[in-house]
């Protein structure tokens, strides 16, 4: 079932304040951030966050159409090599 | 013969049913069409006139997104998924469940059919 539209989209709110100060310039590089649940919002355009997948922070820099996706979306919390019997390792 | 919506010439039949040949129209938009060219139910598609041929073909056009239209829409949907490098991309890309279903077993309508595995016997 989806979210119930007048909740909003539910981001974490220092998410927002951070974006703010990078988008104003303020600071500079990635925004470090482990809260993959956030909805990525239209202010978040052109901004590159470092999203963690549990083990390291993975870069997404957000386009336009990845507007209205979660963060954790952009950054997989699995591996996946293959088995070693297959010949093709598989997975970028 | 009717040919509604570029290939489809379902004959013979009920419209309500005819109309469900076309990609994109089942039941429920094939009884709304129907509605509003206000044929009944009991209808079959040799008994219509040219003239209601030509009512739904215009109400289709119209109203409704419908085979290669509606098919390349999907196409583009998925393709996105997939330029965007989102998790529910990756899993179109792979070929395999997008929406969380188990891949330990089954999973065999996005897999396609079982590849043997060398030296596992039972």
């Amino acid at each position: 079932m989806s979210r119930a539209v007048w909740k909003g989209p539910f981001v974490d709110g220092y998410l927002l304040d951070k974006a703010d100060k990078a988008q104003s310039g303020a600071t500079r590089g990635a925004i470090k951030t482990w809260s993959r649940r956030s909805t990525i919002m239209p202010q978040f355009v052109g901004l590159t966050f470092q999203v963690h997948n549990g083990k390291q922070f993975i870069p997404v820099s957000v386009s336009e159409d990845m507007v209205g996706h979660k963060l954790g979306e952009f950054a997989p919390t699995r591996n996946y090599y293959g088995h070693g019997a297959d010949k093709k390792a598989k997975r970028r | 013969m009717a040919r509604i919506a570029g290939v489809n010439i379902p004959t013979q039949k009920r419209v309500v049913v005819a109309l469900q040949y076309i990609h994109g129209i089942g039941p429920y938009f094939a009884k709304e069409i129907c509605g509003k060219v206000g044929i009944t139910e009991d209808r079959r598609v040799n008994q219509l006139t040219d003239s209601e041929v030509l009512q739904i073909r215009e109400a289709i056009d119209r109203d409704y997104t419908v085979e290669g239209d509606l098919r390349r829409d999907t196409a583009q949907n998925i393709k996105r998924l997939m330029d965007l490098g989102c998790y529910r991309g990756l899993r179109h890309r792979r070929g395999l469940p997008v929406r969380g279903q188990r891949t330990h077993t089954n999973a065999r309508t996005r897999k396609g059919p079982a590849k043997p595995i060398a030296g596992k016997k039972k």
